[in-house]
C-alpha cells in the first residue's frame, strides 16, 4: 500500500500466480467450453480415389451407415509411418491340393510364418479357418490389396507356402452413404474410420470422422437426457430454499457474535466449525440422521410420536431427501456467510448505530435502515459465493441418496465422467451449464444489490 | 460558584420513583434480552455440535452398536474402536489417507509458494492493474470449480499424468490459490510498511528487513492460511474423484465405496474425514476474519 | 422550556468512577461547555444525558421531566457525534431527514424542515450527494443539519470540531456560535479545547477525574479559577503558580516570595491569616504581571531565562525560587536572556490557593 514506486517488481511477484491460473484455470475453462461444443471426429471426408492427395468428394457424418463397395490397398514403403490401418500381404508360391504350382498374393493374416531370415519371413503355412460357415479355403490373388480382385487360386488350410515377398498396404474402402441432406455420396475412405459389419462385411458404419465440427449434439443430448430436467430443477430448488435460510441464520449468528456475550470466542469457534468440514462427511452425517434406522426415527419413536419407523430416503420420498439435503447444506455452509457478515458488521461504526438510536430508530428500524444497507457489500459477496457453491452441490446428494433418486447438475457432470461412461463432452456440457447459470446469477446479484461504492463512484 | 471541600458528604439525590421503575424495567429488559441472546447462541451452538456428536458416537461404538435400532439418545454408552479400525483396515483406505495427505501437502506448499509473492505484491505496491488482478482473483474464487475437473482430466490423460497424486495436487492448487493470495495479502497488509522501512533505516538491506522483520510477523498468518489450504484440499472430493482411478484420495475412495459399503464404513469414514477440520479450524479461528473479511474490501 | 438538571450523577466502569457524583444545572437555552482533558468523564456524562449509557445512580431531568433511565429516542434530543456518524449509504437529504422520518413527521413538513436546516448550514445544494464524496467540513455541516432538523429543545455535541483542520475549525466555531444563538436551544458541548470552550460557551463546566471542578462564565473561569487545575488547564500559557510564605506583623499580613513581600488585598487577609508561618500558592496569569526595565516600587528583580517572540507579544521564562514563571510582555519590551528585569504583581489579579488542597481561598 505504501510504496508508490512504479517498477516491475510487483508484476514479477504476481507472475507465478498468473501463469499458474492461466494454465490450470483459464485454459481448462476455455477447454471445458470447447469440449461441450466441439466434436473432434464429427465428419469423415470421402476422397475420389484411395489416396490422401486425391480431391474430396464430400463428407459423411459420424455414425452414418455406409455400403462398402470395394477395398483397395496402397503399397507403402516398409517402415513408413501412417495413421491408416495397414495390412501385410505376402507374395508366395505353393502347391495346391491338386499339386499344381500356384503363385500369387495372399493376405498376411492368412499365413502363419514358420521361418524367417534376417526378420524377413521365408516359410509359412496357411491358417485354418475357425469360424463356422466361413470359407474353409484361402484365396490367392493376382494383385495384392483387394479381396475383390482376381483370384489366382485357392488353397486349403495347412498348405505350406514359400514367402517370396511381403508388402505393407494402407487399406481404403470405397463406400457410399447418405448425408444429412439426403444426398447419396460415394468415395474412398481409410479403413480405420469404418467399422465393418460382423455378419455382412459389405456394409458398415462410420465409427469416427477425421475432421472436427462445432456441434450442438452434446447440448441436445443433455437437454433430452432423462436426468436433465430433474437435475436442473433440483439444483435450483435446493439453492432457492437453502440461501434464504442460510442468510437469516447467518445474520442471527452474526448479531449474536456482535452482542459480545461472555464466551463469545467459544461461540465463534463453534459457529465456524462447519467451514472446515468436508462436504462428503456432512452428507454422511445427515444420512445417519435421516436413514431408516437413524437418529431422527429413534428420536421420534423415543418421544412416542410415531409407532413405526418412517422411510425418509427412498424413491418415493424425494421431498424428504431434498429436505435432508437442504438441512445438510444449511448446516455446512452457513458459517461462511456468518464470517463474511461478522466482518462486515465489525466495519459498521458503533457511533452510526448510536446516532440512529438517538434520532429515534428502534431495534428493527436500526437493522432495516442502518445495518442491512451497510452490510450490502458483504451480503453481495456472500450471496454470489454461496449461490455459485450451491449450484455445485454434489457430495451431500451422493451421500444422502446415492445420487440417483435426487440428482443435481454437478452429480450429472460426475455421472457422465464416471468410470462406466467417461464421456468428457457430455460432462463438459453439464459443467458449462453450471458455469452459465453461475455467471447469470452473479450478474443478477451485482445489478440487484448495488453497493454504495458504485453509487459513490 | 464557590468551591466546597470534596469530602463533605452531599445528600444523594436519586431519580424519581417512577424513573427507578423505568430503570428496573430497562435493566430487566436488558437482562432478558441478554438471556434471549444466550438462549439463541446456545441453541445455534447445539445445532452445530449435535450432528458431529452423533456421528462421533456412531464411529466410536462397536459395529453392533452402529446397527442397533433405536439408537440411544445419549450415546457413547459403549466406546469401542472396532468400527474405526474396521474402516481404517478396509481396502484402499490407508493408501487413500496417505494420498490425501500427500495431495494436501503438495497443494499447501505449491499454493503458499505461488501465493506469497502475489499477496506481498498486492499489499505492498500500488501499480496499474492491481485492482484488476484483485478482481480477477475474486472472480476465480467465485467460479464453479467443478468445471475445471473434466478438461484437466482429459489433458492429464493425454500427458500421462492421469490417476496420479500430483495431478490432483495441481488441480487443488488452482482451487485454493485465489483464497491463499487474498489471505496472505491481508496478512501482509496488516503489517505496516514502516516496520520494514525502520529496519532499513537502521542498516538492513531490503532482503534482511523482509527476513528479519516481516517474516517472523507474518509467519503465524501464513501458517493459518496454509492450514486452511490443507483443509480445503483434504475435503475436496469432486475433482479428486474425476482425476483418479486407482490412486484415490480418501474422500474419493469413500465416495466410490459409498454405495457398496456398510453403515460402519460410512459413519467411521464420515467421522474420520471430519476430525482434522475440527482441530485445524480451532488453530486458525482468529484468522478467519482475515480470510473472509478481505473479500468485502 | 428545556432546563437540564443533573443531580448526583454516578457512572462506574468496574471500579473506576467515570462520573463521580456530578450535579449540574443547565439553564433553558444556555450554551454549556463541558471542558476537560481526555478521560475526565465529560463524554460519559454527555452520553448519560443522551441515554446512550445508563447512570448507576443520580437523576437527570430535562424540562422538568425525569429522563434518567429513558431510552434515547424518548428523550427528544439531538446530538452531533465526534466522528459525525453520517450514514454513508444515504444521501445528504436522507441523512438530514432521518430523525424526522423516525419520528414520523409528515413528508411535506419533513421536506420543509430539511430544506431549512440545509440552508442554515449552507448545504442546500448538496442534498442529493452521498457523504463519501464530501469533505470533512461538509460532513460536519450535514451532522449539524441532521441534529437541528429535528428541532428538539436540547442539542448535545461531542467534540464536533476535533476532526477538522485548524483553519476550518476556526471558521466552524464562529458559525456554530452564531447558529446556536439563533436557534435558542439548550446546548451541551463537550470539548477538550479550552479556546473553543472560552469562545463559545455561555458557561463552562471544567471536569477532572469524573468531578466538576468549576462552573462559571468563561471570563470568570479564566480570571478566578477555582483551583490550580482549572488555572493550569485554561489559558495559554497556563496560570503561574508560585509558593509564598505568609507572615503577620503588627496586624498586617504579608506573603513573601524569597526576600520579596506582597501585601494581599484587605478582602483576602482573613482567609490568609490562619496560614501564618505556612506557605500558600500565589496564582497569576502571564499577561497580568507588570514588567519594568529598572527598579520600581513593589517590583521584584529577576533574571530572564528565555525570550520567545510570539508576534503579538513576547513570552519570557523566568525562574523565581523553584518555580518557572511565564510572563507576557509587549513585543517592544527590551528583555534579553540572562538580563535582569523587575516584576510587579497587581494584587487584585492574584489568586490565593491552599497549598495542600490547591483550591482557591475564598475571600470572606
Amino acid at each position: 500500500m505504501n510504496r508508490k514506486r512504479r517498477n516491475w517488481t510487483p508484476y514479477l511477484l504476481l507472475l507465478p500466480s498468473i501463469i499458474y491460473l492461466a494454465l490450470f484455470f483459464a485454459w481448462p475453462m476455455a477447454r471445458a467450453l470447447s469440449l461441450a461444443f466441439w466434436k473432434e471426429d464429427a465428419r469423415l471426408s470421402l476422397r475420389t480415389d484411395a489416396s490422401f492427395t486425391s480431391p474430396t468428394a464430400g463428407s459423411l457424418p459420424q455414425a452414418a451407415t455406409v455400403a462398402i463397395l470395394d477395398t483397395q490397398g496402397n503399397r507403402i514403403a516398409a517402415g513408413t509411418e501412417t495413421s491408416a490401418i495397414t495390412e501385410v500381404w505376402y507374395r508366395m508360391s505353393a502347391a495346391d491340393a491338386e499339386g499344381a504350382a500356384v503363385e500369387g498374393w495372399v493376405l498376411g493374416d492368412r499365413v502363419r510364418v514358420d521361418e524367417e531370415s534376417d526378420g524377413v519371413p521365408t516359410l509359412g503355412r496357411i491358417r485354418a479357418v475357425r469360424r463356422s460357415g466361413a470359407d474353409p479355403q484361402t484365396s490367392v490373388y493376382v494383385e495384392p490389396g483387394s479381396t475383390r480382385g482376381e483370384v489366382a487360386a485357392r488353397l486349403d488350410a495347412q498348405t505350406e507356402v514359400n514367402i517370396l515377398e511381403s508388402a505393407t498396404l494402407e487399406v481404403w474402402y470405397q463406400i457410399s452413404g447418405v448425408d444429412e441432406n439426403g444426398q447419396t455420396l460415394e468415395g474412398w475412405a481409410q479403413s480405420a474410420y469404418i467399422t465393418r459389419g460382423e455378419q455382412d462385411p459389405s456394409s458398415g458404419f462410420i465409427q469416427r470422422g477425421d475432421s472436427a465440427e462445432w456441434t450442438l449434439d452434446f447440448i441436445r443430448t443433455m437437454l433430452s437426457d432423462r436426468f436433465f430436467t430433474s437435475a436442473l430443477l433440483t439444483t435450483l430448488l435446493i439453492t432457492l430454499i437453502t440461501i434464504p435460510i442460510q442468510f437469516v441464520v447467518a445474520l442471527i449468528m452474526a448479531l449474536v457474535i456482535q452482542a459480545r456475550l461472555k464466551g463469545n470466542l467459544l461461540f465463534l469457534y463453534i459457529f465456524s466449525i462447519p467451514l472446515g468440514v468436508s462436504e462428503l462427511a456432512v452428507g454422511i452425517v445427515f444420512f445417519l440422521i435421516f436413514t431408516e434406522r437413524g437418529y431422527l426415527n429413534s428420536f421420534l419413536q423415543g418421544l412416542g410420536l410415531i409407532d413405526h419407523t418412517i422411510t425418509f430416503i427412498s424413491a418415493d420420498t424425494r421431498p424428504w431427501i431434498i429436505i435432508a439435503v437442504v438441512l445438510a447444506e444449511v448446516w455446512r455452509a452457513t458459517s461462511i456467510v456468518m464470517v463474511i457478515l461478522v466482518s462486515g458488521l465489525q466495519a459498521v461504526p458503533t457511533e452510526l448505530l448510536e446516532a440512529a438510536e438517538l434520532f429515534g430508530a428502534g431495534f428493527q428500524q436500526r437493522i432495516r435502515h442502518v445495518i442491512l444497507p451497510l452490510l450490502k457489500p458483504s451480503i453481495q459477496v456472500a450471496l454470489i459465493l454461496r449461490t455459485i457453491l450451491a449450484f455445485q452441490v454434489f457430495a451431500v446428494v451422493m451421500a444422502i441418496s446415492g445420487g440417483d433418486i435426487v440428482t443435481t447438475l454437478a452429480r450429472e457432470t460426475f455421472r457422465w465422467y464416471s468410470d462406466e461412461i467417461r464421456n468428457p463432452n457430455m460432462a463438459a456440457a453439464y459443467a458449462g451449464l453450471i458455469m452459465l447459470i453461475s455467471i447469470i446469477t452473479a450478474i443478477f446479484y451485482l445489478r440487484a444489490v448495488r453497493t454504495q461504492q458504485e453509487l459513490a463512484a | 460558584m464557590t468551591v466546597e471541600a470534596k469530602s463533605v458528604p452531599v445528600p444523594v439525590i436519586v431519580a424519581s420513583e417512577e424513573m427507578q421503575a423505568v430503570r428496573r424495567r430497562a435493566l430487566r429488559r436488558q437482562r432478558l434480552n441478554r438471556g434471549m441472546i444466550y438462549v439463541v447462541a446456545i441453541a445455534l451452538a447445539i445445532w452445530i455440535i449435535l450432528p458431529i456428536y452423533l456421528i462421533g458416537s456412531m464411529a466410536l461404538s462397536s459395529p453392533a452398536g452402529v446397527r442397533t435400532y433405536p439408537k440411544a439418545i445419549f450415546p457413547f454408552t459403549d466406546i469401542s474402536f472396532d468400527t474405526m479400525s474396521f474402516f481404517l483396515q478396509s481396502e484402499g483406505i490407508l493408501p487413500g489417507v496417505i494420498n490425501s495427505i500427500v495431495v494436501a501437502l503438495i497443494t499447501l506448499v505449491l499454493s503458499t509458494l505461488i501465493a506469497a509473492p502475489a499477496g506481498y505484491a498486492i499489499s505492498r505496491y500500488i501499480f496499474p492493474g492491481r485492482d484488476f488482478y484483485r478482481l480477477a482473483i475474486l472472480g476465480v474464487r467465485a467460479f464453479p470449480v467443478i468445471v475445471l475437473a473434466v478438461p484437466l482430466a482429459v489433458l492429464f490423460i493425454r500427458l500421462g499424468l492421469f490417476d496420479q497424486v500430483h495431478s490432483v495436487a495441481l488441480m487443488h492448487t488452482a482451487l485454493t490459490l485465489p483464497t491463499t493470495v487474498l489471505v496472505i495479502g491481508s496478512v501482509f497488509a496488516s503489517i505496516p510498511y514502516e516496520l520494514e522501512e525502520a529496519a532499513m533505516v537502521h542498516g538492513a538491506t531490503p532482503l534482511q528487513a523482509f527476513r528479519r522483520v516481516i517474516v517472523p510477523l507474518v509467519l503465524p498468518g501464513i501458517a493459518a492460511s496454509a492450514i486452511f489450504t490443507f483443509v480445503m484440499s483434504w475435503n475436496e472430493v469432486f475433482a479428486a474423484s474425476i482425476l483418479t482411478l486407482e490412486n484415490r484420495t480418501l474422500p474419493a475412495q469413500v465416495l466410490n465405496a459409498l454405495n457398496k459399503s456398510s453403515p460402519e464404513f460410512q459413519f467411521a469414514g464420515g467421522f474420520f474425514m471430519l476430525i482434522p477440520s475440527l482441530i485445524f479450524i480451532f488453530f486458525i479461528r482468529r484468522y478467519l476474519f482475515n480470510m473472509w473479511g478481505q473479500v468485502t474490501k | 422550556m428545556a432546563e437540564i438538571v443533573i443531580e448526583n450523577a454516578v457512572k462506574k466502569f468496574g471500579n473506576f468512577f467515570a462520573v463521580n457524583n456530578v450535579s449540574l444545572t443547565i439553564n433553558d437555552q444556555e450554551f454549556m461547555v463541558l471542558l476537560g482533558p481526555s478521560g475526565c468523564g465529560k463524554t460519559t456524562l454527555l452520553r448519560s444525558i443522551a441515554g446512550l449509557g445508563m447512570l448507576d445512580s443520580g437523576r437527570i431531568m430535562i424540562g422538568g421531566r425525569d429522563v434518567t433511565y429513558m431510552p434515547p429516542r424518548e428523550r427528544n434530543l439531538a446530538m452531533v457525534f465526534q466522528s459525525y456518524a453520517i450514514f454513508p449509504h444515504m444521501t445528504v437529504y436522507d441523512n438530514v431527514a432521518f430523525g424526522l422520518k423516525m419520528r414520523k413527521v409528515d413528508p411535506t413538513e419533513t421536506k420543509r424542515r430539511v430544506q431549512q436546516a440545509a440552508e442554515l448550514l449552507h448545504i442546500e445544494k448538496m442534498l442529493d450527494r452521498y457523504p463519501s464524496r464530501m469533505s470533512g467540513g461538509q460532513r460536519q455541516r450535514v451532522a449539524v443539519a441532521r441534529a437541528i432538523a429535528v428541532q428538539s429543545e436540547v442539542l448535545l455535541m461531542d467534540e464536533p470540531l476535533s476532526n477538522l483542520d485548524a483553519l476550518l475549525r476556526l471558521e466552524m466555531r464562529a458559525e456554530l456560535k452564531r447558529l446556536l444563538a439563533e436557534l435558542k436551544v439548550t446546548t451541551i458541548y463537550v470539548t477538550h479545547d479550552q479556546i473553543e470552550a472560552m469562545s463559545m460557551g455561555d458557561r463552562i463546566a471544567v471536569m477532572r477525574d469524573g468531578i466538576i471542578q468549576q462552573v462559571d462564565k468563561p471570563n470568570a473561569v479564566y480570571d478566578t479559577p477555582a483551583d490550580r487545575f482549572v488555572g493550569g488547564f485554561i489559558g495559554n500559557p497556563p496560570m503561574n503558580f508560585i509558593e509564598g510564605q505568609v507572615s503577620a506583623q503588627n496586624g498586617s499580613v504579608n506573603v513573601h516570595i524569597g526576600d520579596f513581600a506582597i501585601t494581599p488585598p484587605e478582602g483576602i487577609v482573613p482567609a490568609l491569616k490562619p496560614f501564618e508561618g505556612q506557605s500558600v500558592i500565589i496564582g497569576i496569569r502571564a499577561e497580568n504581571i507588570e514588567t519594568f526595565t529598572k527598579p520600581t516600587d513593589n517590583a521584584m528583580k529577576v533574571q530572564v531565562l528565555v525570550v520567545e517572540p510570539l508576534g503579538s507579544q513576547n513570552l519570557l521564562t523566568i525562574k523565581i525560587g523553584t518555580s518557572i514563571v511565564k510572563v507576557a510582555t509587549h513585543p517592544d519590551f527590551p528583555a534579553a536572556p540572562d538580563g535582569d528585569i523587575w516584576l510587579r504583581f497587581p494584587i487584585d489579579k492574584v489568586r490565593w490557593l491552599h497549598r495542600d488542597s490547591q483550591k482557591a481561598l475564598a475571600p470572606v
